[in-house]
């Protein structure tokens, strides 16, 4: 009993031994501690915001595209990328019977749902979108002139790939003009040039080279490459084929914010509310919102800030657009109204709303209010609305360009995502039309495909040209020059047994066994318990290979594609952060010590003579060091806490671009403080301590008690 | 008759100093029975401190054995040497080397500690006893920074007879002390060699200090030239 007393007593002696050490050389003592209590802060507070980016886009993405497991055709060439990769949309083998891997799916135990999806990029006929896209990237390559380029810029190349795309499907379109073109024509060869800007801009050479002349590049893209789109312009539309009705139970994170979701069983398409701001909006409406967001968010001045400055000149500068959608009559109330609003007699239009659009920081939150209290309920905001029908042009599985009319019902927002390039451009479309896109052919259209062959006495064409000769391209001819009689495609359809017309098609319901039947690129699956994942993986698996079905699972996360590699860069940014720290940490400790073990030789040399064994030393060394790490880790924590809290009361960290909003999935972000996060601190700093105690303790081991005996003379 | 404290036998200690062979020691033998007061003494450079640190254990012999109370020096592990200089022997050192952060209750206590085998009510008391031996039960909290040199060589002297060891070795113990304190640090070591019958074996060069041994060995050129018994130190 009497020796544990003493133990206890010894360790006492060794604790307080250790404590007066360290407040005996309190220079030394507190460098160190310093920077022990700076690893632990940057610990405490990066794993906090780490874990709160994850928790937040854990619950963005699975809610809103992401599912908790992603299945796809195995025989795939690239993973699939639900929110695109950097080089454009991945490219996924065809599910050809979704029905099959549903009902496989669904004999797995903690399955709940299983969506079926198709996503792709098409072309949209709008404004001109060219013009857009390369404001927005010069817009890119003038900040990188003046701050540099960031290490991790994941919507400068998105901004790029996404102009190489626009390039290469207007190539895609001037190819098929070519193909049926004269080539004798006068038309052909100045099309000729054209098309060469065009391969040129499609090239990937171009693109490896654009960082290095980004002027030059840009100046080619706009003179000779964006006059190509056509004047009334096209816009490109990001969008996943579904089944509404079960998207919209797998998905609470899509919430419909205009109109109302795809009626069950119909046709129809919900655009992506960013797409629409970004795409479809009233361009003067969107730099009143864009110089907004830049005062309000980012701090920016129009004073000071040329970009602002030019915004403000470019909407005073072209209030055309405005102008031309009044008619007299709210041209006259336009007036009206901006003359009481703004105090003033002008009568002109134009002048009158080039001076609301005149502004300054003193006046610009007035002007913005008067813009959307008084004129904007005069305007059409975005250039489609509900009820509109968009056309929707993309090339098919086999290269031919098909294209669906379809009914826009609303618009939706991804919760958490709705402000990122990213992720909220996405426009959810039923999955009849994506299959039509997709050049899908049902068995119903295959069979009158036969029809028509035998009516129209075609030959045997391979199946790809035959079904975009037939549905994809409209007037398009196949590459092949096949004699074909010229015959009337109504007059067949109508004979054939009764195709609907356009308005049937709309009305049309599909039954849940149409629209689970047919082709699909991946399919989102819902678990019952999101941390199965794992272990509901190869059973997913296993289920479709007995339904004859070779597919691929993966999590949410690795379906995210950028997103969880822009995720685990963070991480590895902080961790690498956090090795540097505490690797010099380990080096200024040990060097201390072993300064101090010096210092004591002669204290150490006594202990031994006196009889302290070599352990006895070992151990005071060791939880000097270990006193020092835990007391300034514990402080470095109490601070890293207190940071994170006081984040908290002021609001978050507020996002000031996309790409933050994006990791933030919303637009603050809250840390939360996670006991992973302090646990993996203090161990850390333990293992560091004694690490960094190890090299001093053993030269401590060393004195021989005949140091003692050394007089000091 | 007990057996005799120390006890060395044709010790030789030889150190390499580059490419020079230094003979610290050669052919010595020694005995010091229990209860002397025993006083080493020679030049600098004749082996006194080599010596003393043989006995001690904090080296062992390059021939020849030494044993103490008992024990083969060389024949020990490490382990066992140091657990011999815990409970068989007490240090008094030239400059104190008393442990600066520790007070002086704790610098007495240490070897207690070391020990384990006291409750610390035992250990209060056998601190607080020696303190009071030593004149300095007012200075049970101070620092050593905080006491002259004559007091802190009480304290060293009081840690080591805390532990109650057969045999305390001072290896010039008056050296960094006027010669006043000196003679009050060498009158306590004897009055507590008197006491306990604890043995004491001090080196010095100090014939004031040497007056006072039972006995004196006289060193020269690491060889022990003569032995013999201190008359002034008898009569006192």
């Amino acid at each position: 009993m009497s020796v544990v007393a003493s133990r206890v007593r010894q360790g006492r002696i060794l604790l307080q031994m250790a404590m007066r050490n360290l407040v005996a050389s309190r220079v030394r003592t507190l460098v160190v501690g310093g920077i022990v209590a700076l690893g632990v802060v940057i610990v405490v507070l990066g794993s906090s915001l780490l874990d709160s980016i994850d928790v937040g886009m854990t619950r963005s993405i699975q809610g809103s595209l992401g599912g908790h497991v992603q299945l796809y055709n195995a025989a795939s060439r690239d993973p699939l990328a639900l929110y695109g990769g950097t080089m454009g949309e991945s490219v996924l083998e065809p599910i050809d019977d979704f029905a099959r891997l549903k009902a496989a799916a669904l004999t797995v135990p903690g399955v709940k749902l299983v969506v079926p999806m198709g996503i792709d990029q098409a072309m949209v006929s709008m404004g001109n979108v060219f013009d857009v896209a390369l404001e927005r990237l010069r817009a890119d390559v003038r900040r990188r002139m003046e701050q540099g380029a960031p290490a991790d810029a994941p919507d400068y190349e998105a901004h790029k790939a996404h102009l190489r795309r626009m390039a290469t499907l207007l190539q895609q379109e001037l190819r098929a003009a070519r193909e049926i073109a004269d080539e004798t024509s006068g038309v052909y060869r100045d099309r000729k040039a054209d098309f060469d800007a065009l391969s040129t801009a499609v090239e990937g050479g171009f693109w490896e080279t654009f960082d290095a002349d980004p002027l030059g590049s840009l100046e080619f893209l706009e003179n000779r490459v964006a006059p190509l789109s056509l004047d009334g312009g096209f816009t490109f539309i990001r969008y996943v084929g579904t089944d509404p009705e079960a998207f919209q139970k797998a998905f609470p994170g899509a919430q419909v914010v205009e109109g109302s979701p795809i009626p069950p069983g119909q046709r129809g398409a919900l655009l992506g509310k960013l797409y629409a701001e970004e795409w479809l909006k009233l361009r003067a409406a969107r730099r009143l919102d864009k110089i907004k967001e830049a005062r309000d968010l980012n701090g920016r001045r129009i004073a000071k800030d040329e970009e602002l400055q030019r915004w403000v000149k470019e909407n005073t500068g072209q209030t055309r657009d405005i102008l031309l959608q009044l008619d007299p009559v709210r041209t006259r109330e336009a007036v009206r109204r901006l003359q009481a609003a703004l105090g003033t007699k002008e009568e002109d239009p134009g002048k009158i709303v080039a001076a609301l659009l005149d502004t300054n920081d003193d006046n610009f939150d007035a002007r913005y209010r008067i813009f959307y209290a008084e004129l904007a309920p005069l305007l059409q905001l975005y250039s489609v609305k509900v009820g509109d029908f968009i056309t929707i042009k993309a090339p098919s599985r086999s290269g031919y360009v098909s294209s669906v009319n379809v009914p826009i019902h609303g618009f939706v927002e991804f919760r958490g995502l709705e402000r990122s390039a990213l992720a909220g451009m996405m426009s959810v479309l039923d999955i009849h039309s994506w299959r039509d896109l997709y050049g899908y052919m049902t068995p119903e259209r295959a069979a009158e495909v036969r029809r028509l062959k035998e009516r129209a006495g075609a030959r045997t064409v391979a199946r790809e040209d035959a079904e975009a000769a037939l549905f994809g391209g409209g007037a398009e001819v196949p590459v092949e020059p096949v004699a074909v009689k010229p015959f009337d495609e109504a007059a067949l359809l109508l004979a054939g047994g009764g195709r609907q017309s356009r308005e049937d098609l709309f009305r049309r319901r599909y039954t849940q066994a149409e629209t689970d039947t047919g082709v699909a690129l991946n399919a989102a699956v819902i678990l019952d318990d999101p941390r199965r994942i794992g272990e509901t993986m190869p059973k997913l698996v296993e289920a479709a290979a007995r339904a004859g079905m070779k597919v691929k699972a993966v999590t949410w996360l690795e379906a995210s594609g950028i997103v969880g590699q822009s995720m685990g860069l963070l991480r590895m940014v902080l961790y690498l952060a956090v090795l540097i720290i505490f690797a010099v940490a380990l080096v200024i400790i040990n060097n201390a010590m072993v300064m101090a073990t010096l210092q004591r030789v002669k204290e150490i040399g006594t202990m031994r003579a006196i009889g302290a064994q070599r352990r006895f030393v070992l151990v005071l060394v060791v939880v000097e060091v270990v006193t020092t790490g835990l007391v300034f880790g514990g402080l470095g924590a109490a601070l890293g806490i207190a940071i994170v809290h006081a984040i908290g009361w002021t609001g978050g960290i507020a996002a000031t671009n996309d790409t933050m909003y994006f990791l933030f999935s919303g637009p603050a972000l809250i840390p939360r403080l996670g006991t992973a996060s302090l646990v993996t601190s203090v161990a850390i700093v333990f293992l560091v301590s004694i690490l960094s105690a190890l090299y001093p303790a053993v030269l401590a081991m060393r004195v021989t008690p005949l140091e003692a005996m050394q007089s000091d003379e | 008759m007990p057996e005799p404290i120390v006890e060395a036998v044709d010790v030789a200690k030889v150190y390499q100093l580059g490419k020079t062979q230094v003979h610290a020691l050669r052919h010595v033998d020694l005995v010091v029975e229990r209860g002397e007061f025993l006083s080493i003494a020679g030049p600098s450079g004749s082996g006194k401190t080599t010596l003393l640190n043989l006995i001690g254990g904090v080296d062992v012999p390059s021939s020849g054995t030494v044993r103490v109370d008992g024990e083969d020096t060389s024949k020990l592990t490490e382990r066992a040497l140091t657990r011999l200089r815990l409970d068989h022997i007490g240090f008094i050192f030239q400059t104190f080397n008393l442990v600066a952060v520790l007070t002086v209750f704790q610098n007495v206590e240490f070897p207690l500690l070391l020990q384990g085998r006291m409750s610390s009510d035992d250990r209060r008391r056998r601190v607080n006893a020696l303190l009071e031996a030593v004149g300095l039960a007012d200075h049970a909290r101070h620092r050593p920074s905080e006491l002259s040199g004559g007091q802190r060589q009480r304290v060293a002297v009081a840690r080591a007879l805390v532990a109650n060891p057969p045999l305390v070795l001072a290896d010039e113990p008056t050296a960094n002390l006027d010669s006043v304190t000196g003679g009050h640090i060498i009158d306590l070591m004897r009055e507590m060699n008197r006491r306990d019958g604890t043995t004491f074996i001090f080196s010095t060069h100090d014939p004031k200090v040497m007056s006072h041994a039972s006995a004196i060995v006289r060193l020269e050129d690491g060889r022990v030239v003569g032995r013999e018994t201190a008359q002034g130190a008898e009569a006192r």
